[in-house]
């Protein structure tokens, strides 16, 4: 992050001169305007009065120039080193491993990509507006202080209040609206759950009730706009009054000093005119602080996930897939693992598993005995606590990340799809795979059949503001996504589990020719989908209790029946009846 | 601070429009009268305030510092101080009574525009995209809220600012005021291309920040199928050209910023160098005095202010204007299915006649065609057929969540449109496919279905569906806050607070929709026993999705094409060798290669 600052500097270094020089055009303009008083139009000067005025006509002319400049530079740095940062906090996440998205939030991380960015660009782009106007108010001072110091003291007197006010205003009313934000938050989630509840709210006739909590929650958005509102009551008057004591102790003192034939004229409105000047800046520099204090805030809340390190990286000299035939040999030796290293019971407790080249193996086990998570532990998206997972004899730890990810194709037991076209999808894993390719993997997942009867078949767009799929439609694209890749290792964990009983038969048939020669570790509890896999291990307690074919597990082993049984009782009830015809 | 709000060219009012909005929002102002009066006063009193600085300055110049009178130059400073007293109180009520004013107006709004959002009719919703109706509430009432908080004063401010200071200046000389407006037209052009320029470019900015967002969601929430791919660089790649058009936008609108700022810079400096110059040369020739010149030198910034910051909330104003007039045309959207003039209360129980029933849902495509069926008390109804069928809006029409198109449905002989909303929410009761749940507790979501119940009443609701013992063992028991939508419960026991609303309702008719998705194994059992009870001793029409379920019913009626085409029990259906029976055939078939141990 300090880097990112760092390489600004020339932008903020520039912004900074093209601010002083604004400055200086902006602060002579009342110096001559007190001049052409003093030296043209009192003593009745008519060509004095000419050059004076083509000289305060020059000093606009720079300062408009310098002011649009200032501004440009301003805000083209902040943006741009909002915009950096924000590309390095996102690749930064996409290197974070598995086990720290597992504990943070999505909302969080998005708020600090958003929230906290903005008040970084905040307070970037008051940098050289601030040093500018910093400045000014130095410049002015000395300014008066050689024109009458003791005016000089009672007309700025009072301007430092402007400063403090200013800081202490924005520091009031940040919780405040910060509040109002909140319970604006929480009246939208009424009037959303209200309304994607409406079948709910109608059905039991509950509208009074929640037309009660709307009430209450408006009440709370009005009573936090009005806390609001009374800070600002409470500080803009005062802020506005303050240059005002200056403006009018000028007059007063200057005014008397003028009769007495110690002061001119023109410094009298060059003072007046300065105070004006000086308001603006003095209550920026009120705001930045508290804006600064702001942004540091945000400023750490980033850096705590840019200093994290990604643990699982490639180590020095990662290896490439070794190059056998037939690829694809999975051997688990003593792996030990628990998701919170030391503090849980492990959920893979010394797990030995070897499985050969091409050969498809189910796991089978209740949930939480470690079926899911020897899926996760062969892509290396977890390291082990002890023992080694080898892909084709290497430990996945000294293989270079990219070719172990590429080798593997995992399909999620929750299907994830990306807001594009479905065939941008599916080439997920190679985005130069041809039409072809495309269309063959969607056909032996199942998929082609309704990709076709899309609007826009292929090039349909998916997602948020796109198409929406059935939980089945999704995962067979998923499948097909995995099918593209061709990896060594194909892992199904639960894909079919929200598929159309009468479709899955289909997809089982593809998945036949899919997993020949491959091999495969499918975790499944509908006994047709266990029934693809050559060998079934049954697992409990992060260890295998059992293995052997289907119909041997079937025949022999109690524990097997058990939990084939929950799980056919369950498919029986959930068939759909009335979906089938 | 600049271009923050905006509007898109086709939401933006016409003239006609604005006129249309202005005379409802003053109507809805009403109440308010008093307040608004009082904040017009207010508000012209501060701005007279304001402007009457210079003019002590100039009267002190002139009279005293001029003329040697120490008395004069006193009585200026003196009224001086008084004014900006004052003004300082003025002010702050203005900011108070603006704000209550502008807040209570929002909260009349909010609460007006959700009434009606829940007086509106089931076919409205299906209509609407739910997100959008959310908008109307939140982004169109936010712009409102933007320009309450912020917008509000500067504006009446500022063009009372605007047009006093004109009328000063000319009074205390025309000849310097209009030195003054040669410059104002460039800076009204060029303040008005300077709006629709940060228009544009905030429109552009608001939709990239949008993409932009939605693309860092997406690579937060699919970073492990990202990972899984390898896709990182791609992904990163793609994010940072999407971040890159998001820079590209505001730099847009930077751009439009830096050449209307020295515009405005360059008129106002350059003004006081005429007011100097030509000023000055009016002194010398004694038309003017110099205290004028100081007081135009000191009022020029009440001239060009006014506009720069009108010219910002210009667009502040046309986005309220135009959610202002989204809310409006939602409050007039008419009210479909409301009580009757004299409804009656829905006896206490009796059978369910559906009387020749057609409906639709646009007025084309019939949903239901000539549905005529009865269904005595304590009978229970299983509806089978494929989606799309019109099986679900069958029951819903049973339910009175829709009006049928023609025909009528009558509950112990009363038709439900002449039925008080209250006897018919007592009396007939859906339970919805999945168990949707509200933020709050526990207890409060069973409490949805009847604001009144007591919580023993409550505990009665939940025990009737055997789940009492399992939340009441959580450690914040019944009180424990469900969380975003019930995160925290599966989705089992969702359904069976779903059902735990229906128990304490007690209704004389249940209509229940099976969920077809998939629950764990355990609850499964749960939900199916609570539901059992539940029908016990009611009249039920559930839409089957199970086989099991079919079986048990007293009767089954398959709907295919909007029609009722087959009524009877299991097994004279099963007999029947029609519709019902091919879809028992499929649905054996489908089941695969059936394991039993």
């Amino acid at each position: 992050m300090g880097s990112t600052l760092h390489h600004q500097w020339k932008g903020v270094a520039f912004g900074v001169l093209v601010g002083l020089a604004w400055t200086v055009a902006r602060v002579s303009v009342p110096a001559l305007v007190g001049g052409a008083i003093n030296q043209a139009i009192e003593p009745g000067d008519k060509s004095a009065l000419v050059r004076w005025t083509v000289a305060i006509a020059a000093a606009a002319a720079m300062a408009g120039l310098f002011t649009g400049l200032r501004r440009y530079w301003a805000f083209k740095v902040s943006r741009r080193t909002e915009t950096e940062l924000r590309d390095r906090f996102f690749a930064h996440l996409q290197r974070l491993p598995f086990a720290y998205h597992d504990q943070v939030q999505t909302g969080d991380l998005m708020s600090r990509a958003n929230t906290d960015l903005q008040q970084i660009q905040f307070f970037v782009v008051m940098i050289p507006l601030t040093i500018s106007n910093f400045v000014t108010v130095v410049a002015v001072t000395v300014i008066l202080f050689t024109i009458d110091p003791w005016l000089t003291v009672l007309a700025l007197g009072s301007l430092p209040f402007v400063n403090v006010l200013a800081k202490r205003f924005s520091t009031r009313l940040h919780p405040q609206v910060m509040t109002i934000q909140q319970e604006s938050a929480q009246l939208a989630s009424v009037v959303e759950e209200t309304v994607s509840g409406v079948r709910v709210v109608k059905g039991f006739g509950s509208q009074r009730v929640q037309a009660s909590r709307l009430r209450a929650e408006a009440d709370d958005v009005y009573n936090a706009s009005m806390a609001a509102a009374r800070v600002r009551a409470r500080y803009l008057p005062a802020l506005e009054l303050l240059p005002n004591i200056g403006l009018i102790l000028v007059l007063f003192y200057g005014g008397h000093q003028v009769i007495d034939g110690s002061l001119s004229l023109g410094a009298l409105v060059a003072f007046n005119v300065y105070i004006a000047l000086l308001i603006w800046p003095l209550r920026m520099l009120g705001q930045i602080v508290a804006g600064g204090q702001r942004a540091i805030a945000s400023a750490q809340r980033v850096q705590a996930v840019l200093a994290t390190d990604p643990t699982i990286v490639d180590r020095p000299g990662a290896l490439p897939l070794p190059d056998v035939r037939p690829p694809g040999a999975v051997r688990f030796d003593n792996v030990r693992f628990g998701y919170q290293a030391g503090r849980n019971v492990p959920v893979l407790d010394g797990l030995d598993l070897t499985i050969a080249p091409g050969e498809s193996v189910a796991l089978v086990g209740a949930t939480g005995t470690g079926k899911s998570t020897i899926a996760r532990l062969l892509p290396r998206f977890y390291d082990v606590d002890g023992g080694a997972v080898l892909l084709d004899g290497v430990d996945v730890r000294d293989l270079s990340l990219r070719e172990l990810r590429r080798g593997i194709g995992l399909v999620f037991e929750e299907t994830f799809l990306f807001s594009d076209t479905i065939a941008n999808n599916i080439a997920f894993a190679d985005l130069d795979a041809d039409d072809e390719d495309i269309h063959r993997a969607a056909r032996l997942a199942g998929a082609h059949e309704f990709i076709e009867q899309l609007p826009e078949g292929y090039r349909t767009e998916i997602g948020e503001r796109g198409f929406s799929l059935s939980g089945g439609q999704r995962q067979r694209i998923a499948i097909a996504r995995a099918i593209l890749a061709d990896p060594r290792v194909l892992i199904l964990d639960d894909a079919t589990s929200a598929v159309d009983p009468t479709k899955e038969h289909e997809i089982r048939d593809a998945l036949g020719e899919v997993m020949r020669d491959r091999t495969t570790i499918v975790i499944a509890h509908r006994p047709a989908a266990i029934a693809l896999a050559d060998r079934v291990v049954l697992l409990d307690g992060g260890r295998i209790v059992a293995e052997g074919t289907h119909a041997t597990l079937l025949a022999t082993n109690d524990a097997y029946r058990e939990v084939l049984a929950a799980a056919e009782r369950h498919d029986h009830e959930t068939e759909a009846v009335a979906d089938v015809g | 601070m600049w271009a923050e709000a905006g509007v898109a060219q086709e939401d933006a009012l016409d003239r006609e429009q604005a006129r249309w909005v202005m005379r409802r929002a003053a109507s809805m102002l009403r109440p308010y009268r008093r307040q608004v009066v009082l904040a017009a006063v207010l508000m012209t009193l501060s701005t007279a305030a304001l402007l009457a600085g210079p003019f002590y300055v100039r009267y002190g110049i002139d009279h005293g510092i001029s003329a040697g009178d120490t008395g004069a130059l006193n009585v200026a400073v003196f009224a001086y101080v008084i004014t900006a007293g004052l003004n300082y109180f003025v002010y702050r009520a203005v900011l108070v009574v603006v704000s209550k004013v502008g807040e209570g107006f929002l909260r009349d709004l909010r609460v007006r525009v959700f009434d009606h959002l829940q007086r509106l009719s089931m076919p409205f919703y299906d209509r609407e995209k739910a997100g959008v109706l959310v908008s109307r509430m939140t982004s169109d009432v936010d712009s409102l809220a933007e320009l309450v908080q912020m917008g509000l004063v500067m504006l009446a401010v500022n063009m009372l600012l605007l047009v006093l200071s004109l009328i000063v200046l000319a009074i205390v000389s025309w000849q310097l005021m209009l030195v003054c407006l040669i410059v104002l037209p460039f800076v009204v052009a060029a303040s008005i291309r300077f709006q629709r320029e940060s228009n544009r470019a905030y429109l552009t900015i608001r939709d990239r920040i949008g993409h932009t967002l939605s693309r860092l969601q997406e690579g937060i929430s699919g970073v492990r199928v990202i990972q899984a791919y390898g896709r990182q660089d791609v992904e990163v790649e793609r994010f940072v050209a999407q971040s890159g058009d998001l820079y590209d936008a505001h730099m847009r609108s930077v751009r439009a910023q830096a050449w209307y700022l020295p515009v405005v810079e360059f008129a106002g400096l350059g003004t006081t160098a005429l007011v100097i110059g030509v000023g000055g040369s009016l002194v010398i020739s004694d038309v003017i005095t110099i205290g004028t010149v100081a007081f135009f030198v000191l009022t020029l910034g009440n001239l060009f202010e006014p506009i720069q910051q009108l010219s910002q909330l210009f667009n502040t104003v046309q986005s309220a204007g135009a959610g202002l007039k989204k809310l409006f045309e939602l409050l007039d959207t008419p009210v479909d299915v409301a009580e009757r003039p004299g409804a009656l209360d829905l006896p206490e129980e009796g059978p369910i006649e559906v009387d020749h029933v057609s409906f639709s849902y646009t007025g084309t495509v019939a949903v239901l065609q000539d549905v005529t069926l009865t269904i005595e008390a304590g009978e229970r109804l299983a509806l089978v057929g494929p989606t799309g069928a019109g099986k679900s809006t069958l029951a819903k029409i049973v339910a009175r969540l829709y009006d049928p198109t023609e025909g009528s449905v009558r509950f112990a002989g009363v038709d439900l449109r002449n039925a008080t909303q209250r006897s018919l929410r007592q009396r007939i009761v859906v339970v919805p496919q999945e168990g949707f749940l509200f933020n709050g507790t526990i207890r409060d979501n069973v409490r949805i279905a009847r604001g009144d119940a007591t919580d023993d009443e409550i505990d009665d609701a939940l025990r009737a569906v055997g789940i009492f013992e399992r939340f009441d063992s959580l450690p914040d028991g019944l009180g424990t806050e469900v969380r975003e939508r019930g995160s925290r419960l599966s989705a089992g026991e969702k359904q069976l607070v779903s059902l735990a609303r229906a128990a304490l309702v007690d209704p004389a008719l249940l209509v229940l929709d099976e969920a077809t998705s998939s629950l764990d194994p355990g609850t499964e059992l749960l939900v199916e026993a609570a539901m059992d009870r539940l029908m016990e001793g009611r009249t039920v029409v559930v839409i089957a999705h199970r086989l099991s379920t079919a079986e048990r019913a007293d009767r089954v009626g398959v709907v295919a094409d909007g029609r009722l085409v087959e009524l009877g029990s299991h097994a004279e259906l099963l007999a029947d060798e029609r519709h019902y029976a091919a879809l028992f055939a499929t649905w054996v078939g489908g089941l695969g290669h059936p394991v039993r141990p």
